[in-house]
């Protein structure tokens, strides 16, 4: 079993304590030697055992009218607990993005490469916008309208069966009544809708709409029929993880987890060996660190990172 | 491996154990490697005492929060199964600023306050040994002497009394980072400040 640190501290203090008696024979030296060589974590606690020693030599600054007994704290060492607790303030977490108010950007707003912002609606339905995103608002009587101009967005939909949600993203209109749900315009514009909750319609032009329940996606293309898909479990959640600042670059080739960072960032993940270039990534990564994931990529699948100007080239080994 | 310099005692003192608290909270942050907060800043330690030379080093806390970093990736590497995203955040992992309220770094008066307050809360005869010996500045041989004791037990008085100081200031002592984090957010000090400021 694995030596616990307090025992490792314990027995690093009494070596400290040894040493600060006065210089170690040979033997007590080689002994201390083969027990700090033994593991890593105890020539540490020997080092900060000495330098907690080493701290406690400016008790002489106290003077010789000291007197530790008649301190408070050594009447209070039963009730010291009192301080604890307060670290959990710290608790750091990934700030949320601001909430604006559609209302005064009148009806348009749009975010720049790299950010995501969540505006609120009027009706209490709220828009996150991904990265390098446009939308307007045109909300009539009948219908809430959102046009997305470019990029990708997340739409929670507050409940109003007398006035339907609509989505449109050039020909393709995505109908909800209460539900939440992504679109996005692909480079080619190709239409991605994907459903978090509820039901939505989908329906391109004057085709006739296709109905989409959660976890489902269906990607719009003038081309093709529609053709829904059912996303893994968690599928959806992990998709939207951009509202966290979070991509997922799950099941994801590396040339395509580089072609995702580019929507974020200007910095360049390079792959220039095809077989590199289809190594697979998995996880959850920070989207604005497209450098940390490519060295975390290097580190994982063995590569050779290079750095340029404008970001990192990923090469084999040689 | 177990020789530690007295000038590198000094140097740690004075350089890796103010930040250490800012380390371990950081640290405890860190929940999804698995890793043993204290575990970490003993390796910790061991690479800053094993350094050649620290006159290089122009910022100690920063080079300290990397080293750790470094421990954390090797230890993530010895594992035999990781997953690619544990090793990525690792990787990823962004080391705090050093700004003014990031890190609290005590003044010297209130680090003495602190000192005299943890040598105070020392069992008795421990304590008093620990006085002797760094408050008066007596060899142990000479606090064997004042108390009538052998010199192995006023050694192994002294390593109680580390031990204890160790555990206050590090692991056990999650009440005094805690304290100077409470100081760091400009809310009111904690008590031995106070008590620091009325002693002068």
């Amino acid at each position: 079993m694995r030596e616990r640190a307090a025992a490792i501290d314990a027995t690093a203090a009494d070596w400290a304590a040894r040493v600060d008696r006065g210089p170690l024979s040979e033997a007590e030296q080689a002994e201390l030697d083969a027990w700090a060589a033994a593991d890593p974590r105890r020539a540490g606690a020997y080092a900060r055992a000495r330098a907690v020693s080493a701290h406690f030599d400016r008790a002489r600054a106290l003077g010789d009218d000291f007197v530790p007994a008649r301190h408070p704290e050594a009447r209070r060492r039963s009730r010291r607990r009192f301080l604890a607790g307060a670290g959990g303030l710290l608790a750091a977490g990934f700030a949320g993005a601001g909430v604006f108010a559609l209302s005064r950007l009148n009806g348009r707003v749009a975010t720049h490469k790299g950010d995501v912002r969540r505006v609120a609606l009027s009706d209490g339905s709220a828009v996150t916008l991904n990265t390098d995103t446009a939308v307007r608002q045109a909300y009539g009587d009948k219908v809430r309208r959102v046009v997305l101009i470019r990029g990708e967005a997340l739409f929670d939909v507050a409940k109003d069966a007398a006035r339907p949600f609509d989505v449109v993203a050039g020909p393709v209109r995505v109908r909800a009544v209460g539900t939440s749900f992504t679109v996005r315009i692909l480079p080619d514009d190709e239409v991605v809708v994907m459903v978090r909750e509820g039901v939505v319609e989908v329906r391109r032009g004057d085709a006739s709409p296709v109905r989409l329940a959660a976890d489902r996606a269906v990607t719009v293309a003038a081309s093709r029929p529609l053709a829904p898909v059912t996303l893994p479990a968690g599928g959806a959640e992990r998709a939207t993880a951009w509202r966290q600042g979070m991509l997922d670059l799950d099941g994801l080739t590396l040339a395509e987890a580089a072609g995702e960072y580019a929507r974020y960032t200007d910095r360049r993940i390079r792959i220039a060996d095809p077989a590199v270039a289809a190594m697979r990534v998995t996880g959850l990564f920070s989207m604005s660190d497209p450098d940390g994931f490519a060295r975390a990529a290097a580190l994982s699948l063995d590569l050779k990172v290079t750095s340029e100007p404008d970001g990192l080239r990923l090469d084999p080994r040689s | 491996m177990g020789a530690v310099s007295d000038e590198r005692a000094v140097w740690l003192a004075r350089h890796a154990l103010p930040a250490e608290p800012a380390l371990r909270a950081w640290l405890a942050r860190q929940p999804r490697f698995h890793l043993e907060v204290d575990d970490i800043v003993q390796e910790t330690y061991a690479v800053l005492a094993g350094l050649e030379r620290v006159d290089h080093i122009v910022n100690p806390r920063t080079y300290m929060f990397q080293v750790a970093k470094t421990v954390i990736l090797q230890a993530l590497r010895r594992r035999r199964v990781i997953a690619f995203e544990t090793l990525a955040a690792a990787d990823s992992l962004e080391i705090p600023d050093d700004q003014p309220g990031a890190d609290v770094v005590l003044a010297d008066r209130q680090e003495l306050g602190r000192v005299a307050a943890l040598i105070a809360a020392l069992p008795a005869k421990c304590r008093e040994a620990f006085t002797l010996r760094k408050v008066l500045g007596l060899s142990q041989k000479e606090v064997a002497a004042r108390m009538g004791l052998s010199e192995s037990t006023v050694e192994k008085h002294i390593g109680r009394g580390l031990r204890q100081v160790m555990n206050a200031m590090g692991r056990g002592g999650s009440g005094r980072i805690a304290a100077s984090r409470k100081r760091g957010a400009r809310t009111e000090p904690p008590a031995e400040d106070a008590r620091a400021r009325s002693r002068d």
